[in-house]
């Protein structure tokens, strides 16, 4: 199964469980209101921009992709929370659910990216 | 013997005799009456008193010939063209022939001054990689050889050929100071031994000469690795035996060890009956031939190759070239063909971070090696990984050595009916090949003009002034997310060197110097990304850079951490649940920040920095580049991304 299917699943099993069993808890997709500049605080001092980058842009194999276009925020919570891989796993001792928010809210504040097209040095022709 | 160094060495003589008549005073003339008139007699033990004895080099004070020059002339006649060390005293007569002799005569063999042992033997790693061949490296035997180890592993690892000469004082009698029995080892190559290919003590000059020769031939046959001469201190420095140099041994032409014609045979079957053949290439260009055969295979089969990135084995944008999603490839293969893989059991295994691990491999799927390390291998440090459950063949050969006849049997084997599925499976790839290149290409704008800078944007602010020149990419890229491969055109053996070996730290700033030092007489452009950890290893070597006016443009990887090992503490830490805020102990570099620029210029090379906005970039590589092409070093300390 490719990566992206199978992520494409996980993200679609948390919806249906959220939705089966959640009252009173945050919007799955968009999630909780959250305070982007102390989420941006956040990300730079708990250790997401050492493998993610400052501004979520992924560092290689080692931390994805983050923003611009953050995953759902029911996916993101589940990466800290149990995190796959090799990511540090971040429980409610360490990040409490409003600094959740918080760093959520930051990715989401993260502005889209220029169209490579758009970037001069990104203008590569394939050979062969 | 020239006329040249009778000079020198009359000179010598005179200047020499004039001093020690001067200076020789009672004491002296007390100890020379107090000597046995007969030396060689018989004596009772307790009859040679501390007071009596004094240092028998009772010869001479000065002469004509010198070992050193002797061992000279040998490592010319190897080829060999550098000779790097921090001074010793215990190879002092083989520096002052390198000096005085070597240096001055042709071929040249010029000497490179270092700052640290570490420094010479990682910057012969460097030039081996570019050159093909070794250059040479003085030390002592114990200090200089423990300093120099990591480097030396290194070397052995990564199978790069290195040659050692290693100043041993052996005759303890003939020790004169404290500081020579500090230095002296009863077998100082032991320490070294489970990473070095071949060493050897040789008692005479003669034996120096064969076992020089025999040393090179080692490191140079494949697998390649570093060799060590432990040389007697006395030996470089004293006189010819009987006033004649020995003859010097010749080097046959070596021809490095091919696979059995019929198991190539076997396998080309196989390659050719297979519907998804994919070539997995670790280790396996050793020359500039061996990238072109591989291409060359990879063509003739329209199959994908993975390159691990340890040497250039294939162009980076050849349409074959599927590295960049390895796993994917290797997991749809019904043939995989691994030419000299570092980690033979990796290639075709997913490690999870829980220790488990499951096979890549489709069921039924064939797996072949061609391994020149099966040939030579010790057992003490694990450098040969774990062991491969799933090969059906492994061929004990060199890969390079072993493509033509693989070539020439897949050619005549391939029938011409399956030329049509060939050819589809070579669009399929090219296709996929695009594919990676365009998600590269999208995953490189996040962040661009972020502070600190991204790795893409560093990566292709540097190729923009790199691209139309002669350029080698003279350091690794894993620290760099690989972002050269994914972006770059490369095509040529020398434009990329790979990795440290074994992993470690302190390797890529001498390395990156060796490499530039065999590139500057091929007039190229040398680069490299490095990180900061790793130069302050051993800053020193940017002194060496200058002194010895080698042309590198060196951009520090400015992290200001040990970034590596900041990520793995993070994951323990919060694993422990105590929080990560205190994991910066230890593994970042700063408070206070290190200011490389200013640390470059004290040691006279070109630099700028710190540079964290990333449109100063440009404006700086080109004034960098500058000063390169002028043939000197220059530094940008450039604040980045931790990857």
């Amino acid at each position: 199964m490719k990566p992206t299917i199978r992520h494409s699943l996980l993200v679609t099993g948390l919806l249906l469980a959220h939705a089966a069993f959640a009252q009173n808890v945050p919007d799955p997709v968009r999630g909780p209101p959250g305070d982007a500049a102390h989420g941006h605080h956040l990300f730079l001092t708990v250790g997401c921009y050492q493998c993610h980058g400052t501004s979520g842009e992924g560092g290689g194999v080692f931390g994805p992709k983050l923003a611009p276009d953050p995953l759902p925020f029911i996916a993101v919570d589940h990466q800290l929370r149990s995190p796959a891989m090799r990511m540090p796993v971040y429980t409610a001792k360490v990040l409490s659910d409003q600094d959740v928010a918080d760093i959520y809210a930051y990715l989401k504040s993260i502005p889209p990216s220029k169209q490579p097209d758009q970037i001069p040095l990104l203008k590569i022709q394939p050979q062969g | 013997m020239t006329d040249r160094r009778m000079g020198r060495r009359g000179f010598l003589k005179g200047v020499a005799l004039g001093g020690v008549a001067a200076t020789a005073g009672p004491a002296a003339v007390a100890a020379q009456t107090a000597r046995p008139a007969d030396p060689s007699a018989p004596r009772a033990p307790g009859s040679v008193s501390t007071a009596a004895e004094s240092t028998p080099r009772k010869h001479e004070q000065t002469y004509d010939s010198c070992g050193g020059d002797y061992m000279v002339d040998v490592m010319r006649g190897l080829g060999i063209e550098y000779f790097a060390a921090t001074p010793g005293n215990t190879f002092m007569g083989l520096h002052e022939a390198v000096i005085n002799y070597g240096m001055l005569g042709t071929p040249k063999l010029d000497f490179i001054t270092t700052m640290h042992e570490e420094a010479s033997v990682a910057m012969a790693h460097g030039y081996a990689k570019i050159e093909g061949k070794p250059m040479a490296c003085g030390m002592h035997t114990a200090v200089g050889l423990q300093h120099a180890s990591m480097a030396i592993y290194n070397a052995w690892c990564d199978r790069v050929p290195i040659f050692m000469v290693v100043g041993a004082s052996i005759d303890a009698s003939r020790r004169k100071l404290w500081v020579d029995w500090y230095h002296a080892a009863q077998d100082g190559a032991a320490m070294v031994r489970d990473y070095t290919k071949w060493d050897d003590q040789p008692g005479s000059l003669q034996s120096w000469g064969e076992s020089a020769v025999r040393a090179y031939q080692f490191a140079m046959t494949p697998p390649y690795g570093p060799v060590l001469l432990s040389t007697d201190t006395l030996m470089q420095e004293d006189p010819y035996p009987g006033g004649r140099a020995p003859a010097i041994p010749k080097l046959p032409r070596l021809v490095p060890p091919a696979a059995e014609q019929s198991a190539l045979e076997d396998v080309a079957r196989l390659l050719v009956a297979a519907e998804s053949p994919v070539i997995f290439a670790d280790r396996a260009a050793r020359t500039p031939e061996g990238l072109k055969l591989l291409v060359e295979l990879a063509e003739t089969l329209q199959a994908p190759v993975c390159d691990s990135s340890n040497r250039l084995n294939f162009p980076w944008r050849h349409p074959l070239n599927q590295s960049q999603r390895q796993q994917a490839v290797v997991a749809q293969a019904d043939f995989l063909l691994e030419l000299e893989p570092g980690d033979p059991f990796a290639v075709s295994a997913m490690r999870a971070p829980d220790g488990s691990v499951r096979s890549l491999m489709k069921p039924g799927a064939r797996k072949v090696s061609i391994s020149s390390v099966e040939l030579f291998m010790k057992s003490n440090y694990q450098d040969f990984q774990r062991y491969p459950s799933d090969l059906d063949i492994a061929m004990a050969a060199d890969a390079e050595a072993s493509l033509p006849a693989l070539i020439e049997s897949v050619k005549r084997l391939l029938p011409a009916r399956r030329k049509s599925a060939v050819a589809a499976r070579g669009a399929h790839w090219a296709q996929a090949h695009h594919e990676d290149l365009e998600r590269s290409r999208q995953a490189a704008v996040a962040g661009w003009d972020d502070s600190p800078i991204s790795m893409p944007r560093l990566c292709q602010e540097l190729y923009a002034q790199i691209e139309h020149e002669d350029w080698s990419l003279v350091s690794g890229s894993s620290f760099q997310s690989r972002w050269p491969q994914r972006l770059w055109t490369a095509d040529k053996h020398y434009q990329y060197i790979g990795e440290q070996g074994g992993a470690g730290i302190g390797y890529m700033a001498p390395a990156t110097l060796g490499a530039a030092l065999a590139n500057r007489k091929h007039g190229r452009l040398s680069v490299c990304i490095n990180g900061d950890g790793d130069l302050m290893f051993g800053p020193g070597i940017l002194w060496t850079a200058a002194h010895e006016r080698i042309p590198l443009l060196y951009i520090i990887h400015n992290n200001r951490s040990y970034h590596m090992e900041i990520m793995q503490l993070q994951a323990i830490a919060n694993r422990r649940q105590r929080g990560i805020d205190r994991v910066h102990i230890g593994c970042a570099i700063d408070n206070p920040n290190i200011d490389y620029a200013t640390l470059a210029k004290s040691m006279g090379v070109y630099a700028e920095g710190p540079i964290e906005r990333p449109d100063d970039l440009g404006p700086a590589l080109r004034r960098a580049i500058a000063v390169v092409k002028r043939g000197e070093p220059a530094l940008l300390d450039v604040v980045s991304q931790g990857r």
